[in-house]
């Protein structure tokens, strides 16, 4: 009888054992959550209030088409030598934006679309042309097959602009409110004149914890 | 007397219920808009919630609205680039916050121009809001503009 009841219990201890044997392991052997392509011109799975990427194609779209319409730009016999880069362009809101998405994006669509009606200087890549220049003047190097030219391109019309922002936290529910305003402006390099505008505003409210980096 | 007052007020209840059934939803494959074919220079909704139509239903034809396209039409800009607009309708009593783009399309029907952007948009309660977009090519085009409600 006691042997009986010792092996019920030596039964009952081998085959618990081996139940928690089961959940000691530390592997977890699922399958894996695959990376997901998002559309970039879309609100994606993670948003916040802060300027996002379809914010940044938006933008830029617009500025792009605004621009071509202008009559200052594009209805000239001669296309007009035009700087799009970030060096003016000052980011005074609390949105974490890199300047550069927003001005390489503008320039390269509008140097695609405009196809001809504007000429697009360079002036970030100046350091690069003057080395090669000094390299064919010094006879280093001969003249290349295009043209020899006095000197580098002046510009036109360099663009300018400021993103700027204004912020609200409601306390109770922890959403956050963020107005964004982007303004982009032509300026003529030799007046001083500003011959084209565009602003894009929107406000956003949020109350997920996006960290923007 | 009395049976024949219940079979008529069962009788009514019940094509009231089967009037009900005649507004088919924005997720039924019966609605028009689903095949239709493509039209250029036109306005359409690709947001079935915002306005669906469709035939052959119990009580034959019906329509669905929400918004509606109040005119539309396209015209060259100073520098030749085409600008389309649409002037959208709210029939409701709220403000609805869409989203627009523009396809454009050479005369042939071939795809022309850049990549189209959706465009926000708010509809406020019953009133009018006008979409606009500019073209980047110069030459003639055709349009088609798709709405739908922004996620």
């Amino acid at each position: 009888m006691f042997r009986k009841t010792t092996l019920k219990t030596v039964c009952a201890l081998a085959t618990a054992s081996l139940v928690l044997s089961g959940c000691a392991s530390n592997i977890d052997n699922a399958k894996g959550k695959p990376s997901v392509y998002e559309d970039v011109s879309t609100t994606g799975s993670v948003g916040g209030v802060g300027i996002e990427s379809q914010d940044v194609v938006a933008v830029t779209d617009k500025m792009m088409r605004d621009m071509l319409a202008n009559p200052l730009l594009t209805g000239r016999s001669t296309p007009p030598r035009i700087i799009i880069d970030n060096e003016y362009i000052k980011n005074e809101s609390t949105s974490v934006v890199n300047t550069n998405m927003l001005t390489d994006r503008l320039r390269i669509e509008l140097n695609r679309a405009a196809n001809g009606r504007m000429i697009f200087v360079g002036r970030h890549f100046s350091d690069m042309v003057q080395k090669e220049r000094d390299l064919k003047r010094d006879g280093t190097v001969d003249g290349g097959t295009i043209r020899k030219t006095a000197a580098q391109a002046g510009a036109d019309f360099r663009l300018g602009g400021r993103i700027s922002s204004l912020d609200a936290i409601d306390r109770n529910t922890g959403t956050q409110s963020r107005y964004s305003q982007i303004s982009f402006e032509m300026v003529d390099l030799e007046l001083g004149t500003i011959v084209w505008s565009g602003l894009y505003e929107m406000r956003k409210a949020a109350r997920d914890n996006v960290v923007y980096r | 007397m009395n049976s024949i007052v219940k079979t008529f007020t069962a009788a009514v209840m019940g094509l009231g219920l089967l009037a009900g059934c005649t507004n088919l939803p924005s997720d039924s494959t019966r609605l028009t808009e689903r095949t239709a074919p493509i039209t250029m220079n036109s306005v359409v909704f690709s947001d079935y919630n915002l306005s669906r139509t469709w035939d052959g239903g119990i009580f034959g034809d019906g329509e669905r609205y929400r918004l509606t396209v109040a005119q539309h039409g396209q015209r060259a800009t100073a520098t030749g680039t085409t600008e389309v607009y649409a002037v959208l309708r709210n029939h409701t009593d709220y403000d609805y916050q869409v989203e627009a783009r523009t396809q454009f399309f050479d005369q042939d029907g071939v795809p022309a121009d850049v990549k189209p952007t959706w465009q926000r948009l708010t509809v406020s309660a019953n009133s009018l809001a006008t979409y606009r977009e500019l073209s980047t090519s110069t030459q003639p085009l055709q349009y088609r503009v798709e709405v739908r409600e922004l996620n």
